[in-house]
């Protein structure tokens, strides 16, 4: 989750994730997950505006902490937010925001128009669109897919999800077949990887990429992106980006000229007070962040102002577990009962952040897989006390437990510098704990020594979000629970360094089959650990921060119709979905 | 000629240990670099750590003292090595430059003229009307922080009165290009932050040019120009400021080397992207590249300008040069 003055770093961002009933009807879903989505029309579907009009202008208000280099290599993770979602777009395009009654995902076709799995999950085929072309006029085809995907084998640095085997995933090989297909080849049963092949890859021009240094193509500038999405970019200055809509984008039809705002601005901004103003004098219409007293500062100023934060990810306390204190069960879950999360969010967060469950499901994000019987999440303060007393502390004479060895329940909790809402919601959960009888100091650092302390557990405590302050959440709660508490992850994302082969071989059960009801039994289970085990503690649900002004442009996603998500900061195609679905107003 | 080559020698000697600090001091922040790098990236899978490490360059695995010799070299062929954006650092560091140079330079060499003349003024009439206020309220001001001054002008011009933008180099719509309605615009957006550095530094001038001016004032040659019936200005100006400027040229030399750090606290306040601005970025994301590019240019800034400025005097002050 991403935090701005309300907590960011100067560069970072957290990011969260919200459809057309444009881009037609989704399919199936029934069987998998990740099944392949049966080829169907695809998007130009019926305009929700009258007129097909083109016009307006777009701004976007996103404080990132940087001037513009200029750069657009969607590889680059420091830049793509600039160029993924429009310019590049993926094979298929997954809505983490929304699942089928069945809770499957929904995954609609774009560069790809179906895709198929066979062999036990372990050899993929995608069917490639025809008659899309590059903004340069070139054919798109097939063979830029393999050679994308070639390229990130042979340059390493590009592979960000580590898909090739070479790189820890499961990829062997990619090749074409036919005139219009792509043959994926995988060493084991890889369905949960479908979400990064189909979803989270930019597809990149064969004829001009193959041209380069193919060692040093992650640090290639590209300056004059050449893609297949809804936007060119139309000039560049280290103040501001202007795209210009592609009059030749593979989805516009006549009757339906996606996309429809003509222009779109990205201006950059070095400080929040300069990219909230911008925001409230109502200059900028797609914001990223939540203004300072939201209500009189920003929504109040204009006629047609909305806020929306889709929760996504959690943010919660991590306790180190080779701390021979903390790795007493009775003393994670004492820090769970006294924690009272909906005080915490109310005032630490403002509100703008969900209570988070005990489960460690997000909800209403994932509701379809979260089990209400399972969650225990409670503020229960005396039981933490019974909870402790019945595991053998004693209350000392200044109000905190201890063992028999004498050693006190007196923690330091690391926390990053600059996130101004998780500072104050930790002075509620210092207090909160106190009241308890643990002691808690909070310890401030800077992003580079914390991220660097929680990889290698050079900590206590630690309050974080999960997968660090710039992860998306994924499809279904897999992929955050399984960064969290599958061993594989120690020294990445697993931050509590919880190791338990039982959790383990859920996650791989989970990934071994694409039964939905199969897999909600499991993630039911790996609820279960959450509320017996605390391997961590969630306090809040981070989320996608997003402002938008619908008095000139119209078509946002909102939290009735999340067909995307909103987070404009976020490297994901979500942007161009977005940008797709809006249009100019009067 | 052996002033000359002494210097010349002392000036090779320090910038050797300029580097050699540069190179040793980031490297003893907390904090493994290539993990740094990767906090400050956007949802990136964290299995893919080793190949942004080979990416960024920030490949840790070599010998310590091999990497010193190779930066040794790179100092020299200009060779700064890419920032965690993935950009060289030369490019950022010349894009920032031109900014810093007009805004922190112009005001630098404003803050000196002002304060020094001011100076000169209040010690010649000493006791006068304008030596009773001018120096106490310049100095006053000059004792604020700079960001506190910077952020009471934004406040006043910015925000309330609305009479000039509250941050940027230019607006964010305009496009770069030598055109006068753009050239207004940069200068537009300067007049706060150079305001902010003038009014804060040229205090400090005016003390120091005013009791050099005091000193010299008892002089005898002064004395002797009074004699021989020279005008006052003639006087003031030939006789007394000549040499009373002299221990300031010194100082507003060092003060021009240190422009290139770019007055850090004035480019954050005002969100000015100069070099500055970079320091405060590359420290707070541990953009070792970046840094070591930064230290470099500033202190080879600082030491050319150090060493110019002794050369000026032994020009312009006979008595120095046999020394």
């Amino acid at each position: 989750m991403r935090t701005p003055t309300w907590g960011r770093a100067p560069t970072p961002f957290a990011a969260a994730r919200p459809r057309s009933h444009r881009k037609l009807v989704m399919l199936l879903a029934g069987t998998a997950t990740l099944l392949a989505a049966c080829g169907g029309t695809t998007s130009a579907g019926s305009s929700t505006a009258s007129s097909s009009k083109v016009g307006g202008k777009l701004v976007i208000d996103s404080y990132m902490g940087t001037t513009w280099p200029c750069t657009f290599n969607p590889f680059n993770p420091a830049l793509n937010f600039l160029s993924v979602g429009f310019t590049y777009e993926p094979l298929e395009y997954i809505n983490d925001l929304q699942t089928t009654s069945s809770g499957s995902s929904q995954v609609e076709p774009w560069l790809a128009t179906s895709s198929a799995w066979s062999n036990n999950y372990e050899t993929l085929t995608f069917t490639i669109r025809n008659g899309v072309k590059w903004t340069d006029g070139q054919s798109f085809s097939a063979a830029d897919v393999a050679y994308t995907f070639n390229a990130m084998a042979t340059s390493p640095a590009l592979d960000l999800n580590a898909l090739w085997k070479a790189d820890g995933g499961p990829l062997t090989a990619v090749t074409t077949q036919g005139a219009d297909q792509v043959v994926f080849t995988f060493a084991t049963a890889a369905q949960t990887y479908f979400y990064y092949v189909a979803d989270q890859v930019p597809i990149v021009p064969a004829h001009i990429w193959s041209t380069l240094d193919q060692t040093k193509l992650a640090t290639y500038a590209d300056s004059n992106p050449v893609g297949t999405g809804p936007y060119k970019v139309g000039s560049c200055s280290e103040a501001n980006v202007k795209y210009v809509r592609n009059p030749d984008y593979w989805q516009s039809t006549a009757a339906n000229p996606v996309p429809r705002i003509a222009e779109v601005d990205y201006p950059s901004f070095l400080g929040n007070d300069q990219a909230n103003l911008y925001l409230t004098e109502g200059q900028a219409q797609w914001g990223a962040q939540p203004v300072p007293n939201m209500k009189t500062a920003y929504l109040d100023k204009g006629p047609d102002r909305y806020m929306w934060f889709p929760p996504v990810l959690n943010v919660g306390i991590f306790p180190n577990l080779n701390n021979p204190l903390l790795s007493n069960v009775a003393v994670r879950q004492a820090i769970s009962l006294a924690l009272d999360r909906s005080d915490i969010a109310t005032r630490g967060e403002s509100g703008y952040e969900p209570a988070a469950s005990q489960t460690g499901i997000i909800t209403p994000t994932y509701s379809s897989w979260y089990d209400k019987s399972i969650d225990d999440t409670a503020y229960d303060p005396a039981k933490a006390e019974q909870v402790l007393e019945a595991a053998g502390f004693t209350k000392g004479s200044n109000g905190i437990f201890q063992n028999a060895q004498g050693q006190a329940l007196s923690f330091t909790l690391q926390t990053v510098s600059g996130f101004s809402d998780w500072d104050a919601s930790l002075v509620i959960v210092t207090q909160e704990l106190k009241a308890a009888g643990i002691q808690v100091t909070v310890d401030d650092e800077n992003s580079g020594p914390y991220t660097t302390n929680l990889e290698t557990g050079n900590f206590q405590l630690a309050y974080a979000g999960s997968g660090g302050p710039y992860t998306q959440g994924g499809p279904t709660p897999y992929y955050e629970l399984r960064g969290d508490l599958d061993s594989s992850n120690i020294g990445g994302t697993n931050y509590s360094r919880y190791d338990s082969a039982a959790t383990d071989a859920l996650f791989n059960e989970y990934a071994a089959t694409t039964d939905v009801s199969q897999q909600q039994k499991i993630i039911d289970q790996i609820e279960q650990v959450m509320v017996t085990d605390y391997p961590f503690i969630p306090v809040t649900e981070g989320v996608d921060w997003y402002t938008y002004d619908a008095s000139k442009i119209g078509g946002w996603p909102t939290a009735s119709d999340p067909y995307a998500q909103p987070a404009v900061y976020a490297p994901m195609e979500d942007n161009g979905v977005i940008l797709d679905h809006l249009y100019p107003v009067n | 000629m052996t002033y000359l080559r002494r210097r010349l020698g002392l000036f090779l000697v320090t910038l050797w240990a300029a580097l050699t600090i540069n190179f040793a001091l980031p490297r003893l922040m907390p904090g493994n670099e290539a993990q740094a790098v990767l906090a400050t990236l956007h949802g990136v899978n964290p299995a893919a750590l080793h190949a942004l490490e080979i990416e960024f360059g920030v490949n840790v695995h070599q010998n310590i003292i091999l990497t010193y010799l190779q930066y040794l070299g790179n100092c020299f062929t200009g060779q700064l090595g890419v920032d965690h954006y993935g950009i060289p650092v030369v490019t950022a560091l010349l894009q920032a430059l031109p900014w810093t140079l007009g805004l922190v330079g112009i005001a630098t060499v404003l803050a000196f003229l002002i304060g020094t003349l001011v100076g000169i003024l209040t010690a010649w009439r000493r006791g006068g009307r304008m030596d009773a206020f001018l120096p106490p309220l310049l100095f006053i001001v000059s004792s604020f922080p700079i960001f506190f001054m910077g952020l009471i002008l934004i406040l006043i011009f910015g925000v309330m009165l609305n009479w000039l933008p509250i941050g940027g180099n230019y607006s964010l719509d305009a496009t770069p290009s030598l055109s006068l309605p753009f050239i207004g615009d940069v200068i537009t957006h300067a007049i706060l932050p150079g305001a902010t550095l003038v009014v804060v530094t040229a205090g400090l001038w005016i003390f120091s040019m005013r009791n050099n001016m005091i000193t010299t004032l008892a002089e005898d040659y002064v004395k002797m120009g009074r004699a021989k019936g020279l005008a006052p200005w003639r006087i003031m100006l030939d006789y007394a400021a000549r040499n009373a400027i002299l221990p300031n040229l010194t100082g507003f030399a060092m003060q021009l080397g240190f422009v290139l750090g770019g007055a850090i606290l004035v480019e954050y306040t005002f969100s000015y992207p100069g070099l500055g601005y970079l320091f405060y970025t590359s420290t707070t994301l541990h953009d070792l590249p970046m840094m070591q590019g930064l230290f470099l240019f500033y202190t080879m800034a600082v030491l050319v300008c150090v060493l110019a400025a002794d050369l000026v005097t032994a020009l312009v002050d006979p008595r120095t040069r046999d020394a």
